[in-house]
């Protein structure tokens, strides 16, 4: 039996070795890509590679390493690797193969190094130059001189900011990492997950797996609960989503959505409950009055008179004159001065009953110098 | 001849002209012409039967303002719209100076700062922004025109062209008028004014003033400056003519005129290049060692013939095949000035000032161009590169009120390339930009000079909090110096708020500083279109004027150029952040009412002005940008 076992064992170990090398698979796309330096769009081949469960994790392809309009520099291919959100992780060459700077010198070792940080600097200053600005300037350094005209450079690039000599490979190679592929990759990764895939992206930190998400989700309708709780969950997490978050939710069922509104209304802060209010008060679905009445029992837990005044703003344009309303606002008049004369004007301009008014007109009364 | 005689004689030579056309409109000849030839004045002057008429008038105004390049334009503008009866005088018959299509330089400031632009705001922004919406075709001659119009519209403005401020009359230390000669009316201008202000460049009425200026350069010793010569000279930088051609279609010849002057490019700086020549090469400049005006003309005649020399070296060389089908479209004949006299005022900025970012309490403008010296000789100096840019700024530099008058006459102010700086601190502040918020300042000044009767030198010692508080509500940026108007009541609000954030604060809009600088955030920006922003006040307030200064992006150029570059750096459109409707209400007895709405806007500071209102809020609709996806304000202020 031990035996049998350690056979099974060491099947196992060679299995997984040779799965392994399997456990990744490549799937090429054919990808249009427009180049800043390139007159005409590209066509090139977009490798993605998936993990075992079909998740996304990678991308590569191979580029040329300078864009040479008088065809007498040497162009080396360069493989160019992200992840699975466009972000640029590492570039290759082949075994041998060397960049060039101008005048035929040969990148040095740190050289490389710097190219790899400039490739992964998204702000690098190549992102606003165009290429004529490039290929002017060999030495890189000086000609902000456009007093006098119009042709002379802007471009001034620090030394950690280029490899000197090497402005337009670093160009070239700066646009193929950080330009109009990167969209592809997301819209690629979106596409290639499947849906348990994409509800994880939604606890993902980087916001940018979260619009993905949310994007698929639309796309393929998918409105199931679990998917609706995660969406909220990450609104509760980070408020700053909500606004792509009830584009989807719009396109639920009116029920799901009713049920969303009002947990996103519940969550115990400000930016959240604001984003759900202004999501009423602009959505064309018709949510019943029950919503809105249910919803001013909740009133007390509005803590700013932002907040108190948005939703008393939506009641005066959806639930105008509801007596359940009415009678849940009126403790708002013992509140700060500003959330009080807030709900004073509010209730002036409902139906109120003859003890309310005298309420109200007792208010008057007191502020009468701060209405 | 009398005047009712001449009204006589001139109506008879009306009606004569008005009946003649009708009895020889088909078949007349020459002799059929009624022609009172001892009536014809021209006839008369010329056989010196009478003299030159004499015209002369004397005017009087709060403030008169000498140039009318960017500078001028914008101390014009500014002591106009703050209250003084101003007029612009402009020597030539365009607006614009080296911005005129007579030179078509670009209208640059702090263009590149780490990749960035720190563009200036204020009155040079909306004669930008104004540019942007009526030239869309980036013409040069019609931006004369778009600058034609933004001075002559302004009310207490009066504009003067083709007249040149000759001499300056004194009283003591004060100027009591300046004698200015309109050549197209041959009439001789005595303009009184309390204020003078010279943004003329070469300053030639200051000067006859006798205000104390100096010319060349600074040796390093006497301001400790790294990139002065190490013994003073005379060396000014030089004048650039400047050309445009354009692509024909088919092979174009090209032959110089006689005046040209060979040009070969043998011992060339390898940074005079080539980048761009299609609209003209800067380093076609001359300059002087010694009195860079009297040479003036001398200079205008060599570089007309360096430039054809150039151009021939271009076409005709074969170095240049890409410029087989251009041919020669505009030519300058005005080159294009970068220095002569400096005038010296009660500081004097240096290159120190700039590289260590000094703090001046009068700071009144900012400037962040490189350290950009032009060689001595310019292009007769060719192994030379054409500036030595020495100095790159990671950040902008303040600039003192204290430069910008006279240090002795007591009634004179500068703005431009004349005022009082090293030669080295020039080859960074004498950008047209930097220049223009030199203008605002030294014009909003000078309301206040004469609101008060006093002096630029008072406005400085008692008053400069008043003048940065103005500059700052009209939209001027200045580094390190926080608005705090106490009349602004937007800074009492209880609340402030926005109806969604999607980045900053709604109070960043009353904290003063009215940009992102220095990776400080300093606005309130909507989560899209159609938001608000709202202030309470707990006790009424009676308001009737609300401004608001929103976003233009500021990090991006928005100036014309010839080759209408458009990346993220240059614009070569209305910025599309710029927001374009809007209203505002205001809560009157607990009623929202219409205070003003503006469907079309087309500056950074909005002002509303209404009838006196008591109001416990104020809402700010904002509706629409000109393509961005959200709203950016920087600031809300709100006055009695």
């Amino acid at each position: 039996m031990k035996l049998f076992l350690h056979i099974i064992s060491l099947f196992f170990l060679a299995g997984f070795t040779s799965a392994k090398k399997n456990t990744y698979t490549e799937v090429k796309h054919t990808v249009i890509i427009n180049h800043p330096g390139e007159k005409h769009p590209l066509e090139i081949t977009l490798t993605e590679v998936q993990d075992i469960n079909g998740l996304p994790i990678q991308y590569h392809t191979n580029v040329e390493s300078v864009i040479c309009l008088e065809e007498v520099c040497k162009i080396i291919p360069v493989k160019i690797y992200w992840n699975a959100i466009g972000d640029f992780q590492k570039y290759e060459l082949k075994p041998g193969a060397t960049l060039e700077k101008y005048e035929a010198d040969l990148f040095e070792k740190e050289d490389y190094t710097k190219l790899q940080s400039i490739l992964g600097n998204k702000k690098s200053p190549f992102k606003e130059v165009r290429i004529d600005e490039v290929l002017t300037i060999p030495d890189e350094h000086g000609d902000e001189d456009i007093d006098g005209v119009s042709g002379a450079t802007a471009l001034e690039l620090n030394d950690e900011d280029t490899v000197q000599g090497a402005a337009l490979t670093c160009y070239t190679l700066w646009h193929w990492a950080n330009g109009d592929l990167i969209q592809k990759i997301q819209e690629q990764t979106g596409k290639s997950s499947n849906t348990k895939q994409l509800e994880n992206y939604t606890t993902k930190e980087d916001k940018r797996y979260f619009e993905i998400a949310i994007r698929e989700f639309t796309q393929r309708k998918l409105f199931n609960k679990t998917q609706i709780e995660v969406v909220i969950s990450k609104i509760q997490e980070d408020h700053t989503v909500s606004r792509t978050a009830f584009k989807y939710l719009e396109k639920a069922p009116i029920e799901t959505c009713m049920d969303a509104c009002e947990k996103i209304f519940l969550i115990d802060q400000k930016e959240q409950t604001i984003a759900a209010i202004q999501f009423m008060l602009k959505t064309n679905l018709k949510f019943p009055v029950s919503l809105y009445n249910h919803l001013s029992d909740e009133i007390d837990k509005l803590h700013s008179y932002q907040e108190v005044s948005l939703f008393l703003d939506l009641m005066e344009i959806k639930n105008a004159n509801s007596k359940h309303v009415i009678n849940n606002i009126f403790p708002l008049l013992e509140n700060n001065f500003l959330i009080a004369r807030r709900a004073f004007w509010f209730l002036s301009n409902q139906n109120i009953d003859k003890n309310q008014k005298t309420i109200l007109d007792s208010f008057k009364e007191k502020n009468k110098e701060r209405l | 001849m009398k005047r009712r005689d001449f009204l006589k004689k001139g109506t008879r030579a009306a009606v004569a002209a008005g009946v003649i056309p009708m009895v020889t409109a088909s078949c007349t000849g020459a002799k059929d012409m009624v022609y009172d030839r001892e009536g014809d004045k021209w006839y008369n002057l010329g056989t010196g039967k009478t003299g030159i008429p004499s015209r002369k008038k004397t005017v009087s105004y709060d403030t008169a303002v000498i140039g009318g390049g960017a500078a001028g334009i914008c101390a014009a503008v500014a002591a106009a719209r703050n209250g003084s009866n101003t007029v612009l005088i402009q020597d030539r018959p365009v607006l614009g100076g080296n911005a005129s299509s007579e030179m078509r330089v670009h209208l640059n400031g702090v263009n590149n700062i780490k990749g960035k632009a720190e563009r200036e705001t204020g009155i040079i922004e909306e004669l930008l922004l104004h540019n942007r919406f009526e030239n869309e075709q980036e013409s040069f001659p019609v931006f004369d025109h778009v600058m034609y119009d933004f001075v002559i519209r302004e009310p207490n403005l009066t504009l003067m062209l083709n007249t040149q401020g000759i001499e300056a009359i004194m009283d003591g230390d004060k100027i009591k008028s300046a004698l200015c000669w309109q050549g197209t009316t041959e009439t001789l201008y005595t303009i009184n004014a309390e204020i003078f202000i010279d943004c003329s460049g070469d300053g030639l009425l200051a000067a006859t003033a006798g205000a104390e200026y100096r010319t060349g350069r600074e040796g390093k010793d006497e301001y400790n400056e790294t990139f002065a010569p190490d013994q003073p000279d005379g060396w000014q930088m030089g004048a650039t003519l400047l050309m445009s051609s354009k692509d024909m279609g088919k092979s174009m010849k090209y032959n110089p005129p006689s005046y040209a002057i060979k040009y070969t490019h043998e011992g060339a700086n390898k940074r005079r290049k080539f980048a761009g020549f299609q609209d003209g090469i800067w380093w076609i400049e001359v300059g002087s060692k010694d009195d860079i005006i009297t040479d003036f003309e001398v200079n205008r005649h060599k570089l007309m013939g360096y430039l054809h020399g150039v151009w021939d070296y271009i076409k005709n060389s074969g170095n240049f095949p890409e410029a087989e089908n251009l041919a020669l479209d505009w030519v300058g004949s005005l080159p294009c000035r970068r220095e002569s006299r400096r005038f010296i005022g009660d500081y004097f900025m240096s290159e120190k000032d700039m590289t260590e970012h000094r703090h001046f309490e009068d700071a009144v403008a900012f400037g962040g161009w490189s350290l950009d010296e032009h060689n001595p000789g310019g292009i007769e100096n060719l192994p030379e590169p054409p500036s030595y840019f020495h100095y790159h700024f990671k950040n902008i530099y303040e600039f003192p009120f204290r430069s910008l008058y006279s240090k002795n006459i007591t009634n004179l102010m500068f703005a431009g390339r004349n005022v009082s700086q090293t030669h080295i601190a020039l080859s960074s502040s004498r950008i047209m930009a930097t220049c223009a918020l030199q203008g605002q300042a030294v014009g909003t000044a000078a309301s206040i000079c004469n609101k008060k009767q006093i002096t630029p030198r008072e406005v400085k010692n008692k008053h400069i909090n008043e003048l940065q508080e103005q500059l700052l509500r009209d939209d001027v940026f200045i580094p390190n110096r926080n608005a705090k108007d106490p009349k602004d009541l937007a800074r009492k609000a209880n609340l402030i708020f926005g109806s969604s954030t999607k980045s900053g604060d709604a109070k960043n809009l009353t904290n003063g500083i009215s940009r992102d600088f220095n990776n400080e955030i300093n606005h309130w920006q909507s989560e899209g279109l159609n938001s608000n922003v709202q202030l309470e006040w707990d006790t009424p307030i009676n308001l009737s004027a609300v401004e608001i200064k929103c976003d233009t992006n500021v990090k991006r150029n928005i100036m014309m150029r010839k080759d209408s570059r458009n990346n993220d750096l240059y614009g070569n459109h209305v910025p599309k952040e710029l927001l374009k409707s809007l209203s505002i209400q205001g809560r009157v007895k607990g009623q929202w009412v219409e205070l003003g709405a503006i469907e079309e806007n087309r500056t950074r500071l909005i002002k509303f002005k209404f009838d006196e209102t008591l109001v416990s809020a104020v809402k700010i609709n904002l509706k629409e940008t000109y393509g961005a996806d959200d709203i950016k304000l920087f600031e809300v202020r709100c006055y009695a």
